[in-house]
């Protein structure tokens, strides 16, 4: 068995949003890991004000989610699920085919769009296609009239976009939700700004998770505006505790280090984060749990060893914790 | 071992046409992942689909001296994981006829600049730190004998592409002992719409196929021996 299957056994798919469990968003299950004391606690998320100390920076990803799935046509008739990642420049995307291309292949789109797949993205990832289309308005406009949200076999259903948003999504670009916030609620910010817990925005839009391997993550769009990156150096400097919530907020933040501090930054990044990588700008975590994403859980070592994440994991499974985009978080500090 | 391996990326610019377009077909034939750019889109998808059938080719619209388009020609190779190669063909001459110094004014000279000097220099830049991660990088910079010798009317082109080889002697000097080199080509005089704009009543006769450059320069890159060389297609081309 891999690593990243152990770490997901005994999780419990999560097939529906909280809300359609009777559950708040914010009244989703968080385990708590303690870094120095190597303990695990539980709690739930609307917990989160009082667990952490006034002073302490949240970082969160303003990337609000596009209904990125489409269903595309072949010359033949047939046709395929075509799920939209990353954008390269106006025309160009990158884009993961649900099934086999061949290379060259125009695909037809509803309302009369086309799209022609250039070639493959990544030599070791065929399944990425770069992708030229040919659309009546831009990308977000055409996908909020024909797009639906990405949903992966486990979902008991498919689900409004409303559910794919998180409180802070402003700037439309992710392909798939980036789900560590998905329970942040207005209440829960109010506290936290009574404990006077501060938050910074940063944009990191997601790309198709779908393919991830061990090996390598995707590359995606990001952008730290000068706002965070002061507000970041600030609380550093002053030793507060810089919080990431999302291990997207992390890949943008570590892409914007030059010589130890954060700058305003923005680009496409390919950064890898593992045990080896040497963590400069977040002293904590808040994530979801999910299964046989090798990539996940490897930034998950870059906070934690291996030994307190299998505990962690298992303590979850115990538990009976829900894991994937509607399920349940892990507090790691 | 042939420097050219299958699934190495190279980027060039101003791929459309000309010489750009030949070294994208001599890429792909040996087996590389090429990304090309230009300015006029309509005439770039017909170059792309033409190279399509060659090997796998990716086509972006934009103009160089955009830094936004800049960014997209990396992010492309960055979603490759690597860049190998990077050929800054594509130039400008400005204004056509070409004016003598004397009548060259303020906002052609910047432009010629913008497009021949500073955009080479921002993809630079940009691509420096994905072509770290090759064994072997190359940048190409195109020159012309127009930056070395003094053509009377080749002034302002001629001084953008002086200012480029010079850039590129001093960048080499930097990047001594890493594995990215430095080549500055002169293709010498070719049978393209570029030369055509500069010399209308040239003898076609008496100019180079563009695909006899290309593979004099993809012979250069092969044959590479320091971290910076200048080579002139006119040497390796046995007339």
């Amino acid at each position: 068995m891999t690593a990243a299957a152990a770490h997901s056994r005994g999780l419990v798919d999560a097939t529906e949003p909280p809300e359609h469990r009777g559950v708040a968003r914010d009244a989703v299950r968080m385990l708590v890991t303690d870094r120095r004391a190597r303990s695990q606690t539980h709690a739930h998320f609307y917990d989160l004000p009082s667990l952490l100390r006034p002073g302490d920076l949240l970082v969160v990803n303003d990337s609000a989610t596009l209904p990125a799935a489409l269903l595309a046509r072949r010359r033949s008739g047939s046709t395929l699920p075509l799920h939209v990642s990353t954008q390269i420049d106006e025309r160009l995307w990158t884009v993961e085919p649900r099934g086999p291309v061949t290379s060259a292949e125009t695909l037809m789109l509803p309302g009369g769009a086309t799209t022609k797949l250039l070639a493959p993205a990544d030599p070791r990832r065929p399944r990425l296609w770069y992708a030229a289309f040919e659309l009546p308005v831009p990308m977000p406009a055409y996908l909020a009239r024909f797009g639906a949200p990405i949903a992966y076999a486990y979902l008991s259903r498919s689900f409004p976009l409303a559910d794919y948003q998180t409180l802070f999504a402003r700037q439309a670009g992710s392909s798939e939700m980036p789900s560590a916030a998905r329970p942040f609620t207005e209440r829960v910010v109010a506290r936290l700004q009574n404990r006077g817990i501060k938050i910074a925005t940063v944009t990191l839009h997601c790309g198709v998770a779908s393919f991830e391997s061990p090996e390598r993550p995707g590359t995606e769009r990001f952008f730290v505006p000068p706002a965070a990156a002061e507000k970041v150096n600030t609380a550093r400097r002053e030793g507060r505790r810089v919080i990431a919530i999302g291990t997207t907020v992390v890949r943008a933040l570590e892409s914007a280090v030059t010589e130890g501090a954060v700058i305003a930054s923005q680009g496409w990044t390919d950064l890898f984060i593992d045990q080896a990588y040497r963590l400069r700008t977040v002293d904590a975590l808040l994530s979801g749990f999910h299964d046989a994403t090798g990539t996940h859980v490897s930034m998950l070592r870059a906070f934690i060893d291996e030994d307190l994440l299998q505990d962690a994991y298992a303590e979850a499974a115990n538990r009976g914790y829900f894991c994937h985009e509607f399920g349940d978080v892990h507090l790691i500090q | 071992m042939d420097w050219f391996q299958p699934e190495h990326v190279a980027i060039v610019t101003g791929g459309s046409r000309g010489l750009g377009k030949a070294v994208a077909r001599e890429l792909l034939r040996k087996g590389l992942v090429v990304i090309i750019d230009g300015r006029d889109a309509a005439e770039l998808e017909r170059t792309r689909a033409e190279l399509a059938g060659t090997g796998d080719v990716v086509a972006i619209a934009g103009d160089v001296a955009d830094p936004r388009h800049a960014h997209a020609l990396i992010a492309a190779a960055q979603h490759m994981g690597r860049l190998d190669l990077l050929v800054n063909n594509a130039s400008t001459l400005g204004k056509t006829p070409l004016p003598a110094v004397a009548e060259l004014d303020r906002s052609t000279f910047d432009a010629l600049f913008e497009v021949n000097v500073f955009a080479p220099i921002h993809l630079i830049q940009h691509a420096l730190k994905l072509m770290a991660r090759s064994d072997l990088a190359t940048i190409v910079n195109v020159t012309s004998d127009a930056g070395v010798e003094g053509y009377p009317t080749w002034g302002g082109y001629g001084a953008t592409k002086a200012a480029l080889e010079h850039v590129s002697r001093v960048l080499a000097a930097e990047l001594e002992g890493s594995a990215t080199r430095v080549l500055v080509f002169d293709p010498g005089d070719m049978d393209t719409a570029m030369h055509r704009d500069a010399v209308p009543d040239a003898d076609p006769a008496e100019l180079r196929d563009p695909a006899d450059s290309a593979r004099a320069l993809l012979r250069a890159i092969a044959e590479m021996k320091a971290g910076f060389e200048r080579v002139r297609a006119t040497d390796l081309i046995v007339a």
